[in-house]
């Protein structure tokens, strides 16, 4: 069983440099009350260049969760090696906005970002500029001692979001963090996330089922497929931002990787 | 009329209605060894309070005497059945032997444990500490242990993801989502432990109310026994409302200020 690793990262010379390393990364579970276990992840690779946004995209249950809860340091795994760059003395910082909000609710706006700045060891006189900038980027500034149930989903998300960037991450996960919101808040959502991510600039992984929604934000697009889950293609999205959906080059891309897509998920069904 | 005033008022004319159907009924059976009137009883609470009783001493003594085992008590059986309860929470070899044992605790009878503990413990304060302890520890565990297993795990993940450690987890995670079993469990142990102690003085330990009422009732004095019950209701009632009510209110705060 292993755990993430971290390397040291390149120096400030060079021109880029590679965040996140998944080299042949395998996970097991064991079925429960048997012997026997079935492979989640088998022998997976991908990267993520610094300040870049890569989306892995795949049907439910390929084990994308899986593998971004290896990144984050929660799960370990069982082959391969799976490693972050280290720039500073301290470990890279990892924000996580989830599917659903998972925000604590007897908890106002401000406190629950303060949760994790707390989590994180930010120093206290921080805190306050901390969650004054980042709900203001997601555009709910005001709501600091709003209580999150009086929130819609959307907003709740939003906060989430604002909790995540305001450890100020070094990688930024993101699992299906619009599939729960209806399709003109997630529209929404999606267009403000591209704008924020911009001036925020974390390394993003991002984990989706919708094909639109990778081409839209993607730097770099790795396929997935399941049964055991496996990359079968990765796709550079080398297209200008801002990006509009409309945009007949994003719509012909899409159009192609879903039929490519389809091609080979339903093949496996 | 704000709603506040509003049950104030409702609440104030029905204590009244209830003070009413009382001296017409004490009109009614026109014996005061039979059913006194609450004015008569009022006169005796003021004299039990403001005078020193059969005892050498006032009916404050007693009060002091039968709130200090209440809080003995209750304190006493809230923090073992806590812990208890979190322990089941926690690990599965606790769940499955206490959950075997309990139902047997909470199916007896109150009374046959006061007797058994007095049996066992003899006339002490012990006896009545064992007996709240026996009755009312079980029931906390077990609503502890609910409050334990309907812990959400996505928050619990959502913490150790952003690197919270375990008092962090614990202040700001766990024990908010104890709070509502917690405070369950705290007015049934309060409410049980009151009524035990009370029972325990009636049969076995000096001084303390129901040691007073029994005292009465032995004299068949139908004033003074109406004058401890009327005071211990009255006691409880401003503890049951005026102290829990409001630190409920307090730890519950975030769910009043959301919008209707």
């Amino acid at each position: 069983m292993a755990h993430v690793m971290l390397r040291q990262a390149a120096g400030p010379g060079e021109r880029s440099s590679t965040a996140v390393i998944v080299d042949k990364l395998t996970k097991k579970f064991s079925v429960p009350g048997g012997e026997s276990q079935f492979t989640v992840l088998d022998s997976m690779s991908l990267s993520v260049d610094e300040g870049k946004f890569v989306s892995i995209v795949g049907p439910s249950g390929c084990g994308k969760s899986t593998l971004l809860n290896v990144v984050a340091g929660i799960e370990t795994y069982d082959g391969g090696l799976v490693t972050l760059a280290q720039k500073t003395a301290a470990p890279p910082r990892i924000g996580y906005v989830f599917q659903s909000p998972r925000l604590l609710n007897w908890l106002t706006v401000e406190d629950n970002i303060h949760f994790v700045l707390e989590a994180q060891n930010v120093p206290r006189e921080r805190w306050r500029g901390l969650v004054a900038k980042h709900l203001d980027m997601v555009g709910l500034a005001g709501q600091e001692k709003n209580y999150p149930l009086n929130l819609s989903g959307g907003m709740q998300q939003r906060v989430a979001i604002a909790r995540a960037l305001a450890i100020e991450p070094d990688i930024l996960l993101m699992d299906e963090p619009f599939s729960h919101l209806d399709a003109i808040t997630a529209r929404k959502l999606r267009f403000d996330i591209a704008d924020i991510l911009a001036r925020a600039k974390p390394t993003i992984l991002f984990v989706t089922h919708d094909l639109a929604e990778a081409v839209f934000l993607s730097d770099r697009i790795y396929m997935m497929t399941t049964k055991p889950a496996r990359i079968f293609k990765q796709v550079p999205v080398d297209m200008p931002r801002p990006r509009k959906p409309e945009d007949s080059a994003i719509f012909d891309l899409e159009k192609t990787l879903v039929r490519e897509f389809f091609s080979v998920v339903e093949a496996k069904a | 009329m704000s709603d506040r005033l509003k049950s104030g008022a409702l609440r104030a004319s029905s204590i009244l209605l209830l003070l009413l159907l009382w001296w017409a009924g004490a009109q009614l059976t026109g014996d005061p060894d039979i059913l006194p009137g609450p004015l008569a009883i009022g006169r005796t609470i003021w004299a039990d309070l403001s005078t020193n009783g059969p005892q050498g001493e006032s009916a404050f003594f007693d009060i002091g005497i039968t709130l200090a085992r209440i809080f003995i008590a209750f304190i006493a059986s809230m923090l073992l059945g806590t812990a208890i309860g979190l322990a089941m929470g926690l690990n599965r070899v606790f769940e499955r032997s206490l959950l075997a044992v309990i139902p047997w605790m909470l199916t007896m009878p109150t009374i046959l444990m006061v007797f058994l503990a007095v049996m066992w413990f003899g006339y002490s304060e012990a006896g009545g500490l064992i007996a709240v302890m026996a009755v009312v520890t079980p029931y906390v565990a077990v609503n502890i242990f609910e409050g334990a297993k309907a812990m959400d795990k996505s928050l619990v993940e959502m913490a150790v993801t952003f690197r919270a450690r375990r008092p962090l987890l614990i202040r700001k995670v766990f024990l908010p989502q104890l709070m509502p079993y917690l405070f369950s469990a705290f007015r049934y142990a309060f409410g049980m432990t009151w009524k035990i102690v009370a029972l325990a003085e009636t049969f076995g330990l000096k001084y303390g109310i129901g040691y007073m009422f029994f005292f009465w009732f032995g004299q068949f004095n139908m004033d003074q026994v109406l004058a401890w019950i009327v005071m211990f209701v009255v006691l409880m009632l401003i503890l049951e409302h005026g102290v829990f009510a409001r630190l409920e209110h307090r730890a519950f705060i975030w769910r009043a200020s959301i919008a209707k």
